[in-house]
């Protein structure tokens, strides 16, 4: 709390003092309360205050198989799925500093997609241990192909574009793939590739763990240096932070959380898009590391939320949650983008009146113009093509005159 | 600029006459004589009834897309600006998809199809306008929330597929977009549709130069911009209804097309539109037969016979790579 009194007192941010308070114990209800929800509901309906005679009951009652053996395994997937697209979309947005940089729109998740779906279409019987690998590689060559393509983070929406190009095309490879399909694999595929938690045992949620032993300790060691990332390169390799390697470090670190995570149930879409972006409009003044807790937290809740309707709203049909997760994550997570950047410019506005509109732009053009004669021999190829407004979409507005002149004289 | 339309003109009979021949299940000599009134009754019947309203589909719904993505270009001043990125063919797909499981139009009646695709169409444009309103003057933004539109009209899809699961085969081809089984039925809807919407695109030719110029010197030349505007978007959306009614969601002609157009016959509407038109049958005619033919090459070096590879999947693996090349080669300050 005195960081935050400290923070306070210099920058004016009461208005984000409430929200941040107000976070915790929003986290816990709504986990609690469709936690409950989850667990209860459906058929057979279980009272919440016989919930725990059900479960000690064991596999003696109706109830008690219900609920142990599915309705238990289907909360944890889901809260250990969301916590996982929750962090990797936080890690993904922070390392390319872009707030659209999400899995979906960068060709992770369709690559992912792809390599589970494959096999399942050309009947090949592989292992179950060898579809997260499948996966796993998918995702690394969809988001590769696109950091490479796109210049590793040449500028925010040129990387956007180039990643909706590639999951275009790694979509159109599915597509082959469902239209050679017979109509019985096809409902699964498409199941499976909207992201649904439907029928999930045990073993589903066991197979998680080891990738989740890995992926933690890399996220916390990557935390701060995301932190860093963020002030932009130059600064970042002021600090001693070799910004592309963090980068594709990040982009790594990603992967291994997303891949295992579609493996077992599908794409769930925007995830990483909502939580990372909730977590940010509750506390706009915090790093990255305060940010990345909460994110996950929030990607928890959200695949929870989604859950629940996504079993119950149409009864005896189950819709997937990888649909509701899009159907109210993406105008959410817009409606929080914007906000969060009219507050953030409001609250700069007074303090900074110069710098409101683009964050850190003196010092970094006048460094990307000094940036050749320092001997950076990895990362001045990269400068010299990166424009000096990179920090965020909102800051081109001039240059679209040039292309239509450009038109015209043609 | 004729020898160009000529060359294009000769490009577009090449690939005509490779489509026809192109398929499966019979050579190019029986093609032959067939077309000289010979041939039995399934030979007859291949051709007549399954190959060349296909083609003529193809052609059409090429061009339909083309002239779509060229107006929306040009009205909203944004060279990305396709039918796909604006919300438009996701939407009409929506529109389309939800009407078939209401039972509210089938194959029987045909018109409602298209009405509700248009209907679907104009609710995804304006989805995306509510969404990047205010963000009008880049034009990467407006792609990027069209992305972003795309990906909600998408969910509602699937969730009408669900709930109405018999429809899914015959759906997710028209998801991807294919010319598969196309008959004469498709075409008799297709092309009076598309005669209508094509000639009110070419009526607005000129005012829509005019807007390409900017909407200062649009006005200065007594053009009501506004009006303007809203007429060309409205027949860019009924445009693409037609061809997502006919043969679905061909991935990228409408956003790529336009720009090869306008490189070869130049920006002036009144020359690239029938340029465009011509490009996009090109185009999709020849995708349609390249795919033919390696499906039919694929089948035969995997020795599987369901194997078939949608038109759809190769424009849109086509269209992400020239998509690639555009934003790389444009200069990184526009983006």
């Amino acid at each position: 709390m005195p960081a935050a009194a400290d923070r306070a007192a210099a920058g004016g941010e009461r208005p984000s003092g409430g929200a941040r308070r107000w976070q915790p114990p929003l986290v816990v209800v709504l986990l609690a309360v469709f936690s409950f929800c989850a667990l209860s509901l459906g058929t057979p309906y279980v009272p919440p205050h016989r919930l725990v005679a059900a479960v000690l009951d064991g596999d003696t009652t109706l109830a008690g198989i219900v609920v142990t053996e599915l309705r238990v395994p289907r909360l944890l997937l889901a809260l250990v799925a969301g916590a996982c697209l929750g962090a990797a979309g936080l890690v993904l947005q922070e390392a390319l500093r872009n707030p659209l940089a999400v899995p979906e729109m960068l060709g992770v998740s369709s690559g992912a997609a792809l390599g589970v779906a494959a096999p399942l279409v050309l009947s090949l019987s592989l292992p179950a241990a060898v579809q997260p690998l499948l996966a796993i590689g998918g995702a690394a060559l969809g988001g590769g192909l696109t950091l490479l393509v796109a210049g590793l983070g040449r500028s925010p929406s040129a990387v956007l574009l180039t990643g909706a190009a590639v999951a275009a095309a790694l979509q159109a490879a599915l597509l082959v793939l469902m239209v050679m399909a017979d109509q019985l694999d096809l409902q699964l595929i498409y199941r499976y590739l909207l992201g649904s938690l439907s029928a999930r045992t045990w073993e589903d949620v066991t197979g998680l763990w080891p990738w989740l032993l890995v992926a933690v300790p890399a996220l916390v060691l990557c935390a701060p240096v995301l932190s860093v990332l963020r002030l932009g390169d130059e600064d970042a390799e002021a600090l001693g932070v070799r910004a592309q390697r963090a980068r594709l470090a990040a982009l790594a670190i990603a992967v291994v959380l997303i891949a295992p995570v579609t493996a077992v149930c599908g794409p769930v879409a925007w995830v990483g898009f909502l939580a990372p972006h909730l977590s940010r409009w509750f506390d706009p003044s915090a790093g990255a590391v305060r940010w990345l807790p909460w994110s996950a937290a929030w990607g928890a809740v959200v695949v929870v939320v989604a859950d629940v309707p996504a079993r119950l709203a149409l009864a005896p049909v189950e819709t997937p949650a990888g649909a509701w997760t899009a159907l109210l994550g993406v105008p959410a997570g817009v409606a929080l983008m914007r906000s969060g950047g009219r507050r953030r410019a409001v609250r700069r506005g007074p303090a900074a009146p110069a710098a409101a509109r683009e964050p850190l732009p003196g010092p970094r053009k006048t460094a990307s113009g000094a940036a050749d004669e320092v001997p950076h021999a990895s990362a001045s190829n990269h400068l010299r093509r990166d424009d000096p407004g990179c920090g965020g979409p909102g800051d081109t507005s001039a240059p679209p005159l040039r292309t239509t002149s450009a038109e015209d004289v043609r | 600029m004729t020898r160009r339309f000529t060359a294009l003109a000769a490009l577009a009979v090449v690939c005509a006459g490779v489509e026809v021949v192109a398929g499966r299940g019979m050579s190019p000599g029986v093609v032959w004589d067939v077309l000289n009134g010979g041939g039995d009754a399934t030979e007859r019947h291949i051709l007549f009834q399954l190959r060349l309203p296909r083609l003529l589909v193809a052609l059409g719904a090429g061009a339909c897309l083309a002239v779509a993505g060229l107006v929306l270009q040009s009205a909203l001043r944004n060279p990305l600006a396709g039918p796909e990125v604006t919300g438009v063919t996701p939407g009409a797909v929506l529109g389309a998809v939800t009407a078939t499981a209401l039972g509210l139009a089938g194959w029987d009646s045909p018109l409602a199809v298209v009405l509700a695709a248009c209907a679907g169409g104009c609710a995804g444009a304006a989805l995306l306008w509510l969404l990047a309103g205010r963000g009008r003057g880049d034009p990467a933004q407006t792609a990027v929330h069209g992305v972003l539109v795309s990906a909600v009209l998408g969910g509602i899809t699937a969730m009408v597929l669900l709930v109405e699961p018999g429809e899914l085969g015959s759906v997710v081809q028209w998801l991807v977009g294919t010319t598969e089984g196309r008959v004469w039925e498709h075409w008799h809807l297709l092309w009076p549709w598309a005669l209508v919407w094509v000639v009110a695109a070419w009526l607005l030719a000129g005012p829509l130069t005019l807007l390409r110029c900017g909407d200062d010197i649009a006005l200065a030349a007594g053009l009501a911009a506004r009006r303007a505007r809203t007429l060309a978007l409205l027949c860019a959306v009924a445009l693409t209804a037609g061809a997502v009614a006919a043969v679905g969601a061909l991935g990228f002609v409408g956003l790529l097309v336009p720009h090869l157009a306008v490189a070869v016959f130049g920006a002036d509407l009144r020359r690239s539109l029938p340029g465009a038109a011509l490009v996009g049958a090109v185009v999709v005619c020849g995708a349609d037969a390249a795919a033919q033919l390696s499906s039919r090459l694929l089948a035969t070096a995997l020795d599987s016979g369901r194997l078939t590879l949608p038109v759809g999947a190769l424009t849109a693996c086509l269209g992400a790579a020239l998509l690639l090349v555009v934003v790389r080669r444009t200069p990184s300050r526009t983006f």
